[in-house]
């Protein structure tokens, strides 16, 4: 039954298997009911915000659970994978964005870039290996970014996301 | 309109110099950048490209009659906002404004030191580009080009009425970006919102007791370790040499050696291994920085630096202890 009503929201129904089924959906609750969620999965790919059914709600939640991952990698700590698919995301649409400003730098640089895939880099996540402590470290001292004064802290701010733990232990007092 | 007097002034300066001592005129516009980084109001939007990742962020930066304060914060991902001042660090947390305590040793201008700039012209070629346009801004380009294959290329875009540094990419040797950083939208002078700065000096003001700084200074040593790496590359020179808290503290503080060769840095970190890691033979990397690490006896020994991936592990496998 289900596979009839998907054949003919696909419109591959015969004229008089439609109409046949057609006629069922006003008058059999179960068939109606499939035929909204088949609808409604339909919707909620094309169109998240545009859906008008209880059903709805449910979907779009495990919808949103979903983790969107891109290079499946294997951690040994529990780790944020939204915060890092929302990162990729971001990173699919400022690819274009980064293969014109490379045309700036060179023009053989920018195909190679166009090209590249979307890898998400692991950053050893172990305990004490983690490459953010010592990055940052490093950071502290380094002449490189010295000359963009205080940009060096980009650096910072891009770990950050990835380790949402401060650095130092913040005094939480408030401003009064 | 002080901004240009002070800007001619030091151009001035920097131009008789350069009759002076025949010094290359790219090290000049690095001064000069370094320079107007700090003495410049500016407010604008930058991206840094890393990897295949591309962020985005806004500064405000303003030079005020007691110090600089500059406000850093991420426009895309989880919002995260930083402001410094006065070696100062404070934070956004969940819309209060928190001060976490204070950066250590930073150069500040003069920040470029005579040793360094002589380093630099040591080790890399500079060679001035034409000018190009940079988010709305004519700027003189400056290639610095290593003299080996051990460190990466600089290149920077400076603009040519503040100095201000609009962009600066590294590249590898087979010229491919490792590191990108622009300004895409920048406003130079003229009205830009301070608001932010009386808040953070209010939060100083009762925090003052709680500072960390104080606290972080005592941990914080100069130290003669006795650890060497004999295969660095040449022109690195040591500049400093700490013992330093890491990890949170939840472990042993660790000794950080670090060369400079004027435009790139590489530390050293050795710890006591106290069999933690379960990973341990790794080369690890963020754009331009790369990492590598490995146990050598019962340390746990570090290398970080803004240099190819081979010259971080010609470095860890030529680091040795040399002490008493």
């Amino acid at each position: 039954m289900k596979q009839d009503i998907s054949a003919l929201m696909d419109g591959e129904l015969f004229e008089d298997e439609a109409e046949n089924l057609l006629g069922r959906l006003t008058s059999d609750s179960a068939v109606h009911k499939n035929w909204s969620v088949y609808h409604l999965i339909g919707d909620v790919l094309r169109q998240p915000e545009h859906i008008h059914s209880d059903l709805s709600a449910k979907v779009r939640e495990r919808l949103q659970d979903e983790p969107t991952v891109l290079a499946p990698r294997a951690r040994a700590v529990k780790q944020n994978i939204r915060t890092y698919a929302l990162s990729a995301a971001a990173s699919l649409s400022a690819i274009g964005v980064v293969a014109w400003m490379s045309l700036q730098i060179s023009p053989e640089v920018a195909p190679q870039m166009a090209m590249q895939h979307i890898a998400l880099r692991p950053v050893s996540m172990h305990t004490r290996t983690n490459s953010n402590d010592y990055m940052i470290a490093h950071q502290e001292f380094s002449p490189s970014m010295d000359m963009n004064g205080d940009a060096s802290y980009i650096r910072t701010v891009s770990y950050s996301r990835d380790e949402v733990v401060l650095q130092n232990n913040p005094s939480e007092k408030q401003p009064r | 309109m002080r901004l240009r007097v002070v800007f001619c002034g030091l151009l001035l300066a920097v131009v008789a110099n350069v009759y002076a001592e025949e010094r290359p005129v790219g090290l000049d516009w690095l001064e000069i950048a370094a320079f107007a980084g700090h003495q410049t109001d500016y407010s604008g939007v930058f991206i840094y490209h890393y990897d295949n990742r591309v962020e985005t962020s806004n500064i405000i930066h303003v030079a005020e009659a007691n110090g600089e304060y500059e406000k850093l914060g991420s426009l895309d991902g989880p919002k995260r906002e930083i402001i410094h001042h006065d070696g100062q660090v404070w934070v956004y947390n969940h819309h209060q404004l928190v001060h976490v305590g204070s950066r250590q040793g930073r150069n500040r201008f003069p920040s470029l030191l005579a040793e360094q700039l002589a380093a630099l012209s040591a080790n890399y070629q500079s060679k001035l580009l034409p000018v190009e346009r940079v988010a709305g801004y004519n700027t003189q380009v400056i290639l610095f080009q290593p003299k080996d294959n051990l460190r990466y290329t600089h290149k920077i875009w400076v603009h040519t009425d503040t100095g201000l540094l609009l962009k600066a990419a590294v590249l590898d040797d087979k010229n491919k970006l490792a590191e990108l950083y622009a300004f895409t939208q920048l406003q130079i002078g003229g009205k830009i919102d301070r608001s932010w700065v009386k808040e953070c000096d209010s939060v100083l003001l009762h925090d003052n007791e709680l500072s960390s700084s104080a606290e972080t200074a005592k941990v914080i040593t100069t130290t003669n370790s006795g650890w060497v790496a004999d295969m660095l590359p040449s022109g690195f020179k040591k500049t400093m040499e700490i013992q330093r808290p890491m990890h949170h503290g939840k472990h042993a503080p660790v000794t950080q050696i670090v060369f400079s060769d004027g435009l790139s840095a590489i530390s050293i970190f050795i710890e006591p291994n106290d069999g933690d890691e379960d990973d341990v033979n790794g080369l690890s990397s963020r754009g331009a920085v790369n990492l590598y690490h490995k146990i050598l006896d019962k340390n746990l020994v570090t290398v970080v630096g803004e240099v190819p991936p081979r010259t971080v592990m010609q470095v860890l496998d030529s680091v040795r202890y040399n002490g008493k």
